[in-house]
């Protein structure tokens, strides 16, 4: 039995294909189409999902959709009765493209996908719950669903046991810790639905001390956050709800300034605001885990929304809360419902038994040898070919303990946003230069946001400061621990400010070439662990095919390519295709 | 012959962004007239009679804005409704 998921219409569309009970393919719509965070129908996505499998849509006996269209249009008329007539430029800027696309899915699903059997439409806070639990390793867990908005629900919580779902409290629309964030990184001059972790990687350059950070305080006037963790947001210093911008006059007045503007330079007062959302973000977010334990008395806690890719709190919660475990999949926000949609069809709705855990990411397409090889020949791009695993894995180690900067393309492509040992640049963590060097001159992003760290899952505990028993989500690089305080000095380039590193642990029955070129590196270096970055540049969505790898390197400081066996050297390769920094976004 | 091909297809797409900008502006003004007499009529008349449609308020004295959901497994009909 074949259940497709699908979301699109808001940010990250995406879909999903479940084979009798098992994810065995997941793209975002942005790696095909090449614009990052594209909200269209995820046409390319579903077409790759399908061939995959070798099936076309007559074989999919059920297609599930992210949220209930009505239910939101709904909420989107009240805002606009509400705010009248503050929302006459907004109604008629977005009223368009509900009558056109997010009114008629149904219709766009059958003419796009040709489909005449049935579309189930699932609850959106519903469609997050399901994509962390019901692929989780719990058969019983609490579940806190934390995002911008759905419907009407920004957050919500309920408990999950077997294969059913019971979301039991909501906080509904305005009050949104996710709007609340993303309010702030526009103030910051970033862009909304995109930067967030942003502000996240800023954080630590700011006051984290409650008592004498000023905008704390001031951001403590505008929430109203009960003991149990429900809140309120004082909605007059925001505009989000009947506007295009999220920040009021009022907010900007408290903060002390004007919006930023996009790319400028972030001074002590940006840095200490971003502390302070960031704080408050934690403050909501542990009364609130609290407060699901008492409620559900469950040791096992699943998140999913965009909240739950703050990686920062993500790695303070088993120690802020009394919760034992802890699990969240790769793709937390609105790109991971397609999975939630298929599962909870599968699982919860058909009655299904759950036989699936979500191990790892590489649900994306990925391609044969053959198929790479043929492409390097039509385009004559010059490269030579690894003997064998064992030639590869060293050679490659060679070139990052030599300061090399690498392209690393293998298996399939990453489900959600963070790259994972697939579509990866890898380089030396221990080389003190490289930070600058990839921000610079391979990503061209801000110089302050920081690099992660991978290393295998037997290493984490040695380099960092861990909960004891490793959290599965390390898996997907969503927890910040801080590394002790021996190894900072060694691994510059992968050390925040605050002495923390967004850490990526590997299992080798996950990713073994990832696996054993990070233990070869560390017989060479000594210090296991390597710089995994995303593969593309600033604004641009992760490579996806062999030509947008090459496309990257190309028009980068990236010095190597490995590509399956192959590895291209960018300076054999005279010509850059593209220049990136000119195409380098927010 | 190629100058009158291009004569054509410039004429042709100038037409397309002429229809395109008409199509703006009637949408807009449609629209318009929505907003002023649908929205704001029921607006006007609901804070008249204190009807709100977002609760925006902040009380000190509640103890919890936790509000019910009671989301749960449902018959799979209810599934196929956008609502």
């Amino acid at each position: 039995m074949y259940v497709l998921g699908i979301s699109c219409y808001h940010h990250d569309s995406s879909a999903a294909l479940l084979k009798d009970g098992k994810i065995v393919a997941g793209a975002e719509e942005e790696r095909f189409t090449r614009k990052k965070h594209d909200s269209s129908f995820p046409i390319n996505a579903i077409n790759y999902c399908l061939k995959n499998q070798g099936i076309t849509i007559n074989d999919v006996d059920y297609v599930g959709f992210y949220e209930k269209p009505l239910l939101k249009f709904e909420r989107v008329l009240h805002q606009h009765l509400e705010m009248f007539p503050l929302s006459l430029k907004t109604f008629l800027s977005s009223i368009p493209s509900w009558m056109n696309q997010k009114l008629r899915v149904m219709r766009t699903i059958r003419k796009e996908l040709k489909y005449k059997k049935d579309v189930l439409f699932i609850e959106h806070h519903l469609a997050h719950a399901a994509s962390s639990f019901l692929v989780s390793p719990f058969k019983k867990s609490a579940i806190l669903t934390v995002d911008g908005v759905g419907e009407w629900t920004t957050t919500a919580y309920g408990i999950g046991k077997d294969s059913d779902i019971t979301l039991m409290k909501q906080i509904k629309f305005p009050h949104s810790i996710g709007l609340l964030y993303s309010a702030i990184t526009a103030y910051l001059g970033f862009s909304v639905n995109n930067s967030e972790y942003k502000v996240m990687g800023l954080a630590p350059y700011g006051d984290m001390n409650k008592k004498t950070n000023p905008y704390y305080k001031k951001l403590q006037r505008i929430i109203d956050i009960k003991e149990d963790g429900s809140y309120r947001l004082d909605m007059s210093y925001f505009s989000f709800h009947y506007a295009d911008r999220m920040p009021s006059k009022k907010l900007c007045k408290l903060l002390r300034g004007p919006i930023s503007k996009r790319d400028s330079k972030m001074n002590q007062r940006h840095k200490d605001i971003a502390a302070a959302v960031q704080l408050v973000t934690e403050d909501i977010l542990t009364k609130m885990l609290n407060h699901v334990y008492n409620v559900t008395k469950c040791e096992n806690i699943v998140m999913a929304g965009g909240v739950a890719l703050n990686s920062v709190y993500n790695g303070k919660i088993l120690r802020n809360s009394p919760f034992k475990n802890i699990w969240i999949q790769p793709n937390a926000s609105d790109g991971g419902t397609s999975i939630g949609v298929a599962v909870y069809i599968y699982n919860t709705i058909l009655g299904k038994k759950r036989d699936y855990i979500l191990k790892d990411a590489y649900l994306g397409p990925s391609f044969t040898n053959k198929q790479i090889k043929n492409f390097l020949d039509k385009n004559k791009i010059n490269y030579s070919e690894f003997k064998n695993e064992k030639e590869l894995i060293g050679k490659t180690a060679k070139l990052i303990f030599d300061n090399n900067v690498v392209g690393w393309f293998q298996y399939g492509m990453e489900w959600g946003p963070r790259a994972l040992g697939a579509r990866s640049i890898l380089a030396n963590p221990c080389n003190p230069n490289a930070q600058e060097l990839l921000n610079t001159k391979v990503k061209h992003r801000e110089k302050f946001r920081p690099f992660a760290p991978v290393v295998c899952k037997d290493d984490a505990l040695k380099y960092f400061n861990c909960d004891k028993q490793l959290p599965e989500p390390t898996d997907f690089m969503l927890m910040v621990y801080p590394i002790f305080k021996e190894w900072r000095n060694k691994i510059p380039s992968v050390t925040h400010v605050d002495g923390s590193g967004r850490l990526q642990t590997i299992r080798r029955e996950q990713n073994h070439l990832c696996y054993d070129l990070i233990k070869e590196f560390g017989k060479l270096s000594k210090t296991p662990v390597l710089i995994n970055t995303s593969f593309n540049i600033r604004g641009e969505p992760i490579v996806c095919t062999p030509y947008d790898a090459y496309k990257c390197m190309m028009g980068t400081g990236i010095d190597y390519l490995v590509i399956d066996k192959f590895l291209i050297k960018r300076e054999d390769n005279k010509k850059d295709m593209w220049d990136s920094e000119k195409y380098a976004k927010d | 012959m190629n100058s009158l091909k291009q004569f054509f297809s410039g004429f042709k797409k100038g037409m397309y962004d002429f229809g395109q900008n008409i199509a703006i502006i009637i949408n807009s003004a449609l629209l318009l007239i929505v907003y002023l007499v649908g929205i704001g009529l029921t607006s006007i008349f609901a804070k008249v009679f204190g009807k709100h449609f977002l609760e925006t308020k902040i009380s000190k004295k509640r103890e919890t804005y936790w509000s019910d959901l009671n989301i749960k497994k449902k018959p799979i009909e209810t599934y196929y409704r956008q609502f």
